[in-house]
Order: structure tokens, then sequence, then C-alpha cells
């Protein structure tokens, strides 16, 4: 802004900012998405390679991620230990049992860019299985990022009203018994 | 003028007047445990209301003209086709065509499995455990039953992927609102 002072208008281009996500009943690959694109810096037109401008993300709510389809019994995580005979094939299900922060961990490292700079910005990173956060990180955060996806609404959570309102499509016969 | 709109479906915005059927509906009470067997029926008065923009057609969704704007999220479409333990009011019931019909049976499977449709769970015998605690895990767009699908433990190479199947073909069919297509295979 022209207003500002050019120290302020430096510290403000140049400061590493804080993003909030909040990964409940959402895709981790949308996240991922949104978290690399941060964590490189892509989101800023003052944007290097080298210059080190990515900002931290800091990922909540991980444990109530929701896949599409049915890719939790579908989705195949692989590892191998290096002895043999230790390759592991682990579904995303028991993944998400085991250890709650390794899908999302493991979408946004997948995103990263394939260089040394890969390591830094995922210890940038920072992900909660559930609503706690630390009260240092707490206080640095800057901006909460809208959710990629829509949660729809449960039968439960309308009210009467909008049960009301909405026209029924079909008139039941009178003798027939509804259960 | 058409009338305000007094609600909106999930996957589209329409304006749709409201309407009640002018006759009443039987629910039955459960039975009562006496000797001989009566089964007591309360008919329900519904008030009427106003017509639907297509009254001569034979299925319900093509007299509301709602053929291709459904999607698993417009419960309170769903929960009028649906017994109260979840499962199909049967076709020859709600006057429904055979296409629609099977739209709509896997639109509800698919809300059942996203957890969508809470109260419509089937009825446990009383006093059952349940062996082991099944993992809450949450999910949407599911095809396949949860006990059928096996892990894709070789994905193979980009020219013969095994993809993963993400919501129904039978789907295909609605309105896009959007510029990006829908994806079938993930």
């Amino acid at each position: 802004m022209s207003s500002f002072s050019r120290s302020a208008q430096q510290w403000a281009t140049f400061a590493r900012s804080w993003f909030l996500i909040d990964a409940r009943m959402q895709p981790p690959g949308k996240i991922a998405t949104m978290c690399s694109v941060r964590l490189q810096g892509k989101h800023k037109p003052i944007y290097h390679a080298l210059s080190d401008c990515g900002d931290h993300v800091v990922v909540i709510n991980t444990k109530h991620i929701a896949f599409s389809g049915n890719k939790w019994e579908q989705k195949v995580y692989s590892s191998h230990t290096g002895f043999p005979g230790g390759f592991k094939q682990v579904t995303a299900a028991q993944l998400h049992l085991k250890d709650p922060k390794a899908i999302v961990r493991l979408a946004v490292y997948g995103m990263l860019p394939r260089n040394l700079h890969r390591r830094t910005m995922m210890q940038r990173l920072h992900i909660f299985p559930e609503d706690e956060l630390p009260d240092d990180i707490r206080a640095n955060l800057t901006e909460e990022l809208p959710q990629p996806r829509e949660i729809p609404r449960k039968l439960s959570e309308y009210t009467q009203e909008e049960m009301d309102a909405f026209p029924r499509l079909w008139i039941p016969p009178e003798d027939y018994k509804m259960k | 003028t058409p009338a305000e709109p007094d609600f909106t479906l999930n996957y589209c915005s329409l304006a749709l007047p409201v309407v009640k059927p002018p006759q009443g509906t039987l629910v039955s009470k459960g039975l009562q445990p006496c000797s001989e067997s009566t089964i007591e029926g309360q008919i329900i008065e519904i008030p009427a209301g106003p017509q639907p923009p297509n009254p001569t057609a034979q299925c319900p969704i093509y007299r509301w003209n709602l053929q291709h704007k459904y999607n698993y999220t417009d419960v309170l479409l769903l929960s009028q086709f649906i017994r109260s333990d979840g499962g199909m009011l049967p076709r020859r019931i709600t006057g429904l065509c055979l296409e629609e019909h099977r739209k709509i049976a896997i639109c509800v499977q698919m809300a059942h499995r996203a957890g969508l449709l809470p109260d419509h769970k089937p009825k446990l015998p009383e006093g059952h455990v349940p062996k082991r605690p099944k993992p809450q895990l949450n999910r949407y767009l599911t095809r396949w039953s949860i006990d059928s699908v096996k892990p894709i433990y070789k994905r193979g190479l980009k020219w013969c992927k095994k993809r993963m199947d993400v919501g129904h073909p039978a789907l295909r069919s609605n309105v896009q609102y959007g510029v990006k297509p829908l994806h079938i295979k993930h």
C-alpha cells in the first residue's frame, strides 16, 4: 500500500505468515495442495525458488479427514525398511488408526518439489490430529484458510420448518402401511 | 409470479412452491400386546398445497422437474423414499420410474455411507453388543460396500493404472454447474 512507510511495506512483504487449515470432513489431497502452495510461497507475487519465501501452515483435526469413494480400503501406503523381507503395505484405514497425522503428512510430502528445500518446508508444516494447539503456535497464527469442500448437512441438522417447507413429491396410498 | 423459495436443494437452488398432498397418510402404531391381534392405524391429515410444475408425468421426479438435479447430499428429497430403518420403498408404491428409482437407491446408499441419515439405521436386537468397535472413518461418494472392497496393492503404471471408483456412473447425466468435469475414477 502506498500509504505505508518503506520499512513497514518491506516487512509486510517478506514476513513469514502462519496459516491455519481445518481438515474436518475434508479430502486430504485438497488440503495437501493448499498446504504445498503456501509452504513453497507460490501464493506470493514475490515467489522465487531460491528466496525461501514459504510460510508456515498448521493443519488441525486431521483425525477427522474424509476420503471420497472407497479409498480408505483401496488406497495402499507402501514402505520398505531396507532389510530383506521388509516390504510393508498398509491400507489407508490401518495407517490412519496407527497414526492420524501420517496421511496428510505423506500427501504434502509428495506434492512438494523434489529438492533439498522439501525437508525444510516439511519442518514448517505443523499437523495436529485434534483441535488442541500449543499456545505458542496459536499466538503465531495470522490467517485461517476456507475449507475446500462444502460439508453436506445431515438429516438431523435440518430444522422442522425446513423439512416442512420441502414439498412431498408423492402421495402414499391410504391403505399402505409405512414402517 | 412464482412464490418465494421456502427451501433450497443442496445440489442446485430451485424455487419450488410448497405443496402438501390432500389425502392422509396411514401410519401404523406398534402392535398392542393382547390376545386378539389388532393393528391400530392413524390417518394423518396433511393439508393440500399448490400443484407440481409438470402434473401430467408418471414419475414424481419428472412431475417436479428434478430429473438431473439431485445428488447424495439432498437428504430432504431422499428421505421421502426410504423406510424408517433405511431401506428403499417399493417402486409400485412410490410411483418412480425404473431409472430414477435406481438413481435414488444409489444416492440413498451413498448418503447412508456418508452418515447423512443417522436416524434411519436398522434396529438392533436388545442387548446386542458389537464384538469389535468399528473405526469411525469419514467418507463420501462411496460406490461399493465397505467390506466388499479389497486394497489395490499394485496400482500399475500410467497407461494401465488401476483407478479407485468415486461416485456412480448413473449420476453422470446430472447437470454440471461448474466448468470442471465430474471424475468417476480417481
